[in-house]
């Protein structure tokens, strides 16, 4: 209620429509698709962390990141480092979806010599910001980098995205620390508060603690959305006080491999690796073809 | 060491606006200038290493020419993963500098030996790794340093290390000849340059004229110049003051290891121990026998050897 109080006191800006609501919904649908297809023919599991974020990538790619495949490298785009690197096929999903690679290559994914390791890698994909695997390090690297953007007066903003078990890392809370001191306010971290981690539950393993309050002890602005919500997730974004002295940082909740019913919220599906049947079944209930195999892909 | 890296750093920063330099809350005073002079160029990280590597690849990224600086346990070792993956892996132009390098920090216990650092810092692809002897190779081998598109680590010491003059160049990548000689070949790296000197002046005075190389460059080995001492010297003698895993001579054991015909390696150095007992560093060099001393002990011992044979 407080929270529907405070959105209506900070009005909204953003005109939807319900066919664009349709549109983001139907992609992220596709999206979802596209990774349970990669991870069966790929034979590489992490469904469940690469789907509990689909609906946060959909906003921030779709929506609200100021970024051109056109120009990947244009000086002034956001920046986005996906931390949880393990997550990385639904990122290769939406980045070949706005033609940032051929679609093609998502059928390589975790090949040998391929463009798209099970981990991101910048040299494998040079158009990626920044390489992943190891837990801890995206946010460190995004205050450096804001930090230098600052310097140059480049207004552009940095988005990381951050597993709640990656919070277990200590260095992810030097680099709040570090964030606040310095006010790297164009600073975003969203957390993928998926609740699962490779063989346990977070909260148990966190002892049961609010990472919004623990960012906010820090220093910075913190809130809580329904992260599997994209609408909620745009109206977050959109209501962030980037540039008001303070990082900011939403905690997602989500639901691990959200979007297919019979492998959500299992620790099981961490690593688990789709059959034949567990891939047919998930596209029929998905209702959408991978984006990769859509005609004229 | 310390001033002149901060004396240089003050010079290349001054001719380079994308020098940036990050402290994990150490060099009390010894970068006050800096920080006066360049403002938002100087951060300081806390004491927080990780954050200050991840934050020095950002700046990396987004062109910056960062330097971090810690005391060379904690630069190497507490951050070591950040180095790993957020330096060496995507191949950035970033400088590790360890202050206070092998056993500076003696007295201060373990946890501020740094005799792992140049094994630590070596064992990652792309990393050159330096430990110049004096004052003047710190200042010549910085900017040659800020020069690379990959990264470096830096191993200096702290202050009122003795200097030492010789007529070669500092050039990183290649020994530098302090001293001519033959037969036996003395090769120092960090600040044992100046104490192997010391030995060699004490036999010079008894007719044993070894040649004294110090190999500031540790990565990559000048091997050009050691096959240039086959055939020409009998026993290389290699002085660190580092474990005796990957370091020095490590490296020059590797090279001897793939030739047929190459001189005996002799190792001086601390051996595969703790160092405890809070021992100042000169007893520590003594008992370890790697001192003036020891090295001098060593090169009578290879000279008459050769004369026996």
């Amino acid at each position: 209620m407080a929270r529907e109080r405070q959105m209506a006191v900070a009005g909204s800006n953003r005109k939807t429509t319900q066919a664009d609501r349709d549109w983001l919904a139907r992609k992220a649908r596709q999206v979802r698709a596209t990774c349970v297809q990669m991870a069966h023919d790929g034979r590489e599991g992490h469904l469940s962390s690469s789907m509990s974020c689909v609906d946060v990538l959909v906003a921030l790619y779709y929506r609200w990141l100021r970024i051109s495949p056109d120009q990947p490298g244009d000086p002034g785009r956001d920046r986005f480092i996906l931390s949880k690197g393990h997550g990385c096929a639904s990122l290769y999903a939406v980045l070949a979806d706005r033609g940032f690679f051929p679609k093609a290559w998502l059928d390589l994914y975790a090949r040998n010599d391929t463009p798209l390791g099970n981990h991101s890698c910048i040299h494998a994909l040079p158009v990626l910001e920044w390489s992943a695997g190891s837990l801890g390090h995206g946010l460190g690297v995004a205050c450096g980098m804001l930090y230098g953007l600052r310097l140059d007066q480049n207004p552009a903003r940095a988005v990381v995205l951050l597993g709640d078990g990656e919070c277990n890392e200590g260095s992810v809370w030097e680099s709040a620390t570090f964030a606040a001191a310095h006010r790297l306010d164009r600073l975003v971290a969203i957390v993928d508060e998926n609740g699962i981690q490779a063989v346990g539950r977070s909260k148990e393993l966190m002892g049961h603690t609010s990472l919004e309050e623990k960012f906010r002890a820090f220093g910075w602005y913190a809130r809580c959305i329904d992260g599997n919500d994209i609408q909620e997730v745009l109206q977050a974004l959109e209501e962030l006080p980037i540039g008001q002295g303070r990082p900011c940082a939403l905690i997602a909740r989500t639901v691990g491999a959200a979007g297919v019913r019979f492998m959500e919220d299992q620790v099981l599906w961490h690593y688990r690796v789709p059959s034949e049947e567990d891939l047919a079944r998930a596209l029929e209930e998905l209702g959408e073809l991978p984006i990769h195999k859509e005609q004229g892909s | 060491m310390r001033k002149a890296f901060a004396d240089s750093l003050l010079n290349l920063a001054a001719g380079n606006s994308r020098i940036i330099f990050l402290t994990g809350d150490l060099g009390f005073q010894v970068f006050d200038e800096f920080h006066a002079r360049f403002g938002s160029r100087y951060i300081n990280a806390g004491i927080a290493e990780a954050q200050m590597v991840c934050a020095a690849a950002g700046l990396a990224k987004e062109g910056w020419r960062p330097l971090v600086y810690s005391i060379a346990s904690f630069a190497t070792g507490r951050a070591f993963e950040q180095i790993r993956v957020n330096i060496a892996y995507p191949h950035l132009p970033v400088v590790v500098v360890g202050a206070g390098g092998g056993y500076t920090y003696a007295s201060s216990g373990v946890t501020h030996h740094a005799a792992e650092d140049l094994a630590l810092m070596s064992l990652l692809p792309g990393m050159t790794v330096v430990a110049p002897g004096d004052a003047h190779e710190v200042t010549e081998l910085l900017p040659q340093l800020l020069q690379l598109g990959g990264p470096s680590y830096i191993r200096i010491g702290r202050y009122g290390e003795a200097t030492y003059q010789a007529d070669a160049p500092v050039e990183l990548g290649r020994a530098r000849l302090l001293r001519p000689g033959e037969q036996v070949a003395l090769i120092s790296t960090g600040d044992l340059a100046s104490v192997t000197l010391q030995a060699a002046r004490q036999l010079g005075a008894e007719g044993i004229h070894p040649v004294v190389y110090q190999m500031h460059t540790v990565k990559p080995l000048d091997t050009a110049t050691l096959d240039e001492l086959v055939g020409r010297v009998e026993t290389l003698i290699v002085v660190e003051e580092h474990g005796p895993l990957g370091g020095l001579a490590t490296a020059v054991g590797t090279w001897r290891a793939a030739r047929r015909e190459a001189p005996r390696v002799v190792r001086l150095g601390p051996p595969d121990a703790l160092a405890l007992g809070s021992l100042d560093r000169e007893t520590l060099r003594h008992r370890w026998e790697y001192d003036a001393d020891a090295i001098a002990q060593a090169c009578r011992a290879a000279w008459s050897g050769r004369e026996r044979g």
